[in-house]
């Protein structure tokens, strides 16, 4: 076996002519239409307790757009994205997804729709290698029917080796090719936090929710996984919702911004607009309870 | 020389069942993360099903009461046995899988295994309550030999064969994507679950596999036997198939073989061996828990993931296409590593 790694420890991109070898292997259904409406909160109400967390939260999404969700502490983002991505039901309200209401579903069937989340930390596949982290992250594979693994393993194979092949470019893409025999948990914090957008690629999301992706790591990454997010966008063609704290970020890379306090949507627009609307200053300086 | 092979191959014959076992098990816990603590009753399910699958009807006044008694030929009632105890898995499943987790999961699995046990124990219309089953026919016996050491050779030979398969298949599923998705979801359930892994289902397909295949060992055990009872699967016996998994190591199956071969037929079987000593009947098999207990315990300190640990998934090495267009249109910094 020839070692592949030689030189790719620090990936050197410079090679010229498109062979288009990501975007061939990105379906054709990440994004038919650019615009229109991918995600709809109508709505939204969950309480805890006495304590309604999210209290009539309503917005749109639009398709191919990178959409912040930005708050005070105790402004109810991360239930609203627990709500959208069915780990927890909405007490009242609706979730219409590509088109379908997809309100109370459970993660796993918004998965398959094409709806997937990152959590606020970093959960990687521990003591599984990177790259079988990544194998494991395409949707509705064929190798994971139990009859197909007994009886028709031929069903599988093609599509096992053109997963592990657009596995090992998005490791590339993502500079983790060399770690790709690693285990996850042994990663960096930083890598880890690269890992869980690399696995969010092989699974070809029409709509990724990241929770809090900047939190805990350093500018330079900051600015590197940045730069993911919009290629992700630009080039597969996927919609995120981002919960972030780091405005600076959110300026960057956000093409619209939703500023939510006290459970519900306070005011939405591009983050220059959202600087300049008091309701939005002072629900930051007071916790909205103003 | 009949007597030393005899011997020999009565251990064969327990090892090769306990690494079913340990296989089913592995399967449940190493590959799916279901900590399933009443392993035993699966095996003893397997066993009593095929064992009044190939007794006759239970005669009137002998006091011996049981269901079913078909007399089905040995090869049937071992597919009846495994289905039984595939089902019971279903079922405890059901309860077990659907909204818990790891210890409540565990303890479902344990109270479930209790209440089995005292149904079967305590109903002697359905398994011969607390005497249990007793003269069932030897697989192929009349064929064969009245022996016992040649007979004991004989049925190794059905049992390794056995074993291979559950081996083969065992091993099969660890390397499918299936075995992916099951190791996903013991290593996060939730991550697995944002990714479009049906949790729920992919481990109960594990659960009734491991069943099945523990099923299959108890069919073996009571086609050895010729018996079976409610005292020969008390919950310690799955201590002693736990044991051997977290000793040998989890999520291999080599590492289920050697702690079968070490727990099982080292410490637990060949034990039973030896002489009694006079005046502390109970001894050796106290002696025998102790020294189990002692081995998990040094296990766990010294050497987490067992003797011979998960092993790394190995993929093809495929180089990076040469030609490789852009870096990926997703490249973005030259910078390979970070220091965060």
């Amino acid at each position: 076996m020839p070692d592949t790694d030689t030189g790719r420890t620090s990936p050197s991109y410079n090679s010229a002519t498109s062979e288009a070898s990501l975007g061939s292997a990105v379906s054709a259904d990440s994004s038919p239409t650019p615009t229109g409406t991918l995600l709809k909160a109508d709505t939204l109400v969950r309480h805890f307790g006495g304590v309604a967390a999210v209290d009539g939260c309503s917005f749109e999404i639009s398709r191919n757009t990178i959409t912040g969700l930005i708050g005070p502490n105790g402004a109810g983002k991360t239930t609203t994205v627990n709500l959208i991505s069915g780990a927890i039901r909405p007490g009242s309200g609706h979730v219409i997804f590509d088109g379908d209401d997809v309100t109370g579903f459970a993660p796993h069937r918004l998965a398959a729709k094409g709806l997937i989340r990152t959590f606020q930390i970093s959960r990687e596949y521990k003591s599984m290698t990177v790259l079988e982290n990544l194998m494991a992250s395409p949707r509705n594979q064929a190798g994971e029917k139990l009859f197909n693994v007994f009886f028709r393993s031929g069903a599988y194979k093609a599509e096992e080796r053109r997963h592990l092949e657009r596995s090992l470019e998005v490791l590339d893409d993502f500079g983790l090719y060399a770690k790709r025999n690693d285990y996850a948990g042994n990663l960096s914090g930083g890598q880890k936090r690269l890992l869980e957008l690399a696995r969010a690629v092989m699974a070809e999301p029409k709509l990724l929710l990241l929770d809090e992706p900047m939190a805990g790591i350093n500018p330079a990454l900051v600015d590197k996984v940045t730069e993911h997010i919009i290629a992700m966008r630009d080039t597969l063609g996927v919609t995120f919702l981002v919960v972030e704290h780091n405005l600076e970020v959110v300026e960057r890379m956000c093409d619209h911004v939703i500023a939510m306090a006290l459970g519900s949507t306070l005011a939405t627009g591009t983050m220059a607009q959202l600087r300049a609307n008091q309701a939005v200053v002072t629900a930051y300086l007071t916790g909205g309870e103003a | 020389m009949g007597v030393f092979w005899g011997y020999v191959a009565t251990l064969a014959v327990y090892f090769c069942i306990y690494n079913i076992f340990a296989f089913g098990l592995n399967i449940q816990f190493g590959y799916a993360g279901i900590l399933d603590f009443t392993v035993i009753t699966f095996m003893a399910i397997g066993g009593y099903f095929a064992g009044v699958a190939v007794l006759g009807p239970a005669q009137r006044g002998t006091e011996i009461y049981y269901i079913f008694g078909w007399s089905l030929p040995w090869p049937v009632a071992l597919v009846i046995g495994a289905v039984a105890a595939g089902l019971l898995g279903f079922v405890i499943g059901l309860i077990a899988l659907r909204r818990l987790r790891s210890d409540y999961l565990a303890i479902v699995t344990l109270a479930s295994g209790s209440i089995v046990y005292g149904i079967i124990n305590n109903d002697n219309k359905i398994f011969d309550g607390g005497a249990g089953l007793v003269g069932v026919s030897q697989p192929f016996g009349s064929h064969i030999s009245t022996n016992p050491n040649t007979y004991s050779e004989f049925f190794l030979i059905i049992c390794f064969v056995l074993m291979v398969g559950c081996w083969l298949f065992a091993n099969r599923l660890y390397s499918s994507p299936l075995g992916r998705a099951m190791r996903a979801i013991r290593e996060d359930v939730d991550v697995a679950e944002a990714y479009g892994k049906n949790s729920f289902k992919i481990r109960m397909t594990a659960m009734v596999i491991g069943c099945m295949m523990v099923g299959i060992g108890g069919a073996l055990t009571i086609a050895y036997v010729t018996a079976l009872s409610p005292a020969g699967w008390t919950t310690g016996e799955t201590f002693v198939i736990w044991a051997a998994l977290i000793v040998g190591g989890r999520g291999n199956n080599w590492g289920a073989v050697v702690g079968s071969f070490l727990v099982a037929v080292l410490f637990n079987e060949a034990t039973r061996f030896l002489p009694n000593i006079p005046g502390h009947p109970n001894m050796i098999s106290d002696i025998r828990n102790m020294a189990i207990g002692g081995l998990v315990i040094l296990t766990l300190w010294f050497r987490e993931q067992g003797v011979i640990p998960e092993r790394k998934a190995k993929f093809m090495e495929i180089p990076l296409r040469a030609t490789r267009a852009k870096p990926g249109l997703l490249a973005v910094s030259a910078s390979g590593s970070d220091n965060a």
